[in-house]
């Protein structure tokens, strides 16, 4: 990628966070964790439950501040109270369940919730409402009830939010875990769109690994840690270190090494069906 | 043994401004020997149909019977009926309440109005049954236990009760994989041993292929599709694309493959059958 010379979207360094649990025990829930996003990157965090993903999420817009370490957005210091307000502008989040998300009545009015608690003047709110619905495919439902909606339409909407409001930077925590098979089509299309098409930078939480495959990284987490980091093929072809951490490598990564145990020979880094299928013609 | 929805239909808000209908004239036998997943889109009615099915909601019209009993009124022997059906509902671990792993899950056999010894009973029995060690956890907060856990004790509060039929809604959502196995691994053993019959809403097609006997599709309200989940994946996949579905990636590596020249049997439905075939065509071992 081309963003070598550019300043990280996102730059944290040693983030630990503490916290109590009900049992008064001291857990840590990020452990010296370091990791830089480039500005326009498509990164899928994986983990099992409890690695810290969620936990590093909340640090991006400043909803958990850090016990130890720093996290950086765009130079601002998300501990620096000044720059809240900034800093949540930039970084927009959404979360697993749709319902919980929507605020307003009619669906523009939803969308421009955000640009209106901040004080945009209404002319240019009506522009970046209905740019917003457009990016994410929404504008022909705009008049209608969010409660109406099927999950995946309100998860766009929840998107489009997050656009009115400017966020260059989205950050999706199991954006897909409670929709059907189409809503969740919809909206790994509309992730794929927005981080292509119009440039957002893209943090996205995900137990379903066919949804990670188009990043341009795969982070895996671990107890806190980050465990290790590459390109999709990298990352999934270690299929059996996946298993070994409770998470699973996609089903063609999974046939590939298999057949490779048994002295097929295929070459490295088959994580789709189609290179599968290529391989193996 | 099984449970029957004679011609019911669902209306919410009956004679109001708001009044919609939900559920049109079902008709269903559900096997206790059967696991039955129902998939259908969001609004397709599954939430409301399983609502029917454990006596939470009354059909508005039609019957809701459990071995023969209907499952609405207030007599004994209705509410009975609907004490046999047990339900987890979506993401269970957010009921949660109890200060220990132990008062949560013996919430419902107190309720029954049981003796102490028969709720310890109950409770240790229920534990182990979805796999979770009595001596380790039972005195801790449930609230500190991974998300399959969690969710594992939120179940053994529903297996507390003893149903004879139990009904779980999206089972899998929000887990790991290795988090799924355990929970499915624990759902299977009240399936085979205990002989539970099982129903589940999933979203999940590999959830529904992997573990279900039988699949019941919903679409806007209306039995769209029923029959073997893998019969259904291989020949019904138009049908069950256009009502909002998918199919499970096993049937999408299989189609790659065969359309890269190699064939597959259309009988393969899960990863090693699917891996045995390829080795013989490829020569490995």
């Amino acid at each position: 990628m081309e963003t070598k010379n550019e300043r990280p979207f996102i730059e944290i360094t040693d983030l630990t966070h503490l916290y109590s649990d009900a049992e008064n025990h001291e857990v840590k829930a990020l452990d010296q964790v370091t990791l830089s996003v480039q500005p326009g990157e498509f990164v899928a965090i994986i983990g099992t439950n409890g690695s810290g993903k969620s936990t590093l999420a909340r640090h991006l817009n400043a909803l958990l501040l850090p016990t130890e370490g720093t996290v950086k957005i765009r130079d601002m210091d998300t501990l620096d109270e000044s720059r809240l307000w900034d800093i949540r502008q930039d970084v927009g989040m959404v979360f697993q369940n749709p319902d919980n998300q929507i605020v307003a009545a009619i669906v523009e009015e939803d969308v421009a919730f955000g640009p209106e608690n901040i004080g945009v003047p209404p002319a240019e709110i009506r522009e970046r409402v209905e740019k917003a619905l457009q990016a994410v495919g929404m504008t022909e439902y705009r008049m209608r009830a969010p409660h109406l909606l099927s999950g995946g339409q309100k998860q766009r909407v929840a998107i489009a939010g997050t656009l009115a409001l400017g966020s260059r930077c989205i950050v999706f925590d199991e954006p897909t875990a409670m929709l059907d098979p189409q809503g969740r089509q919809e909206i790994v299309r509309t992730v794929r769109t927005l981080n292509r098409e119009k440039g957002i930078t893209v943090l996205y939480i995900t137990h379903n690994m066919v949804e990670a495959i188009h990043a341009n990284r795969v982070v895996v987490m671990k107890k806190g840690k980050i465990l290790f980091q590459g390109t999709p093929k990298e990352v999934f072809s270690r299929v059996d270190e996946l298993e070994a951490l409770g998470l699973e490598a996609p089903l063609a990564a999974k046939v590939a090494s298999e057949l490779r145990k048994t002295g097929v020979p295929l070459p490295e880094g088959i994580i789709t069906n189609e290179e599968l299928a290529q391989a193996l013609a | 043994m099984s449970m029957e929805l004679e011609h019911v239909s669902f209306t919410y808000s009956k004679g109001t401004p708001y009044e919609k209908e939900v559920l049109h004239d079902i008709s269903l036998t559900i096997e206790k020997s059967d696991f039955t997943a129902i998939i259908g889109h969001t609004g397709s009615g599954k939430s409301t149909l399983i609502q029917n099915l454990n006596g939470l909601l009354h059909p508005t019209a039609g019957r809701a019977l459990i071995e023969g009993t209907d499952l609405a009124g207030k007599s004994p022997e209705a509410r009975a009926a609907r004490s046999k059906v047990g339900m987890v509902f979506q993401y269970p671990e957010h009921q949660l309440f109890a200060e220990t792993v132990y008062e949560d899950v013996a919430f419902g056999p107190r309720n029954l109005g049981l003796g102490e010894d028969e709720v310890e009973r109950r409770v240790r029995e229920a534990m182990a049954f979805v796999g979770l060690d009595y001596e380790a956890l039972a005195r801790r907060s449930p609230f500190n236990l991974s998300g399959g856990q969690m969710r594992r004790v939120a179940i053994a509060g529903v297996v507390s009760m003893q149903p004879e039929y139990l009904i779980l809604d999206e089972p899998s959502a929000g887990l790991d994989p290795g988090a799924r196995r355990d929970v499915f691994r624990e759902i299977l053993e009240l399936y085979r041993k205990r002989k539970m019959g099982m129903i589940m809403v999933t979203h999940s097609m590999e959830d529904a292929l992997q573990f279900a006997t039988r699949l019941i599709v919903l679409n806007d309200g209306r039995v769209f599709l029923d029959g073997k989940p893998a019969d259904l994946f291989r020949e019904r996949r138009q049908e069950l694309i256009r009502v909002g579905m998918d199919i499970p990636e096993i049937y999408k590596l299989a189609d790659a493959l065969r359309a890269a020249g190699i064939d597959i049997p259309e009988t393969i439905t899960d990863r090693a059958a699917l891996v045995k075939v390829l080795r013989r065509r490829k020569g490995g071992k």
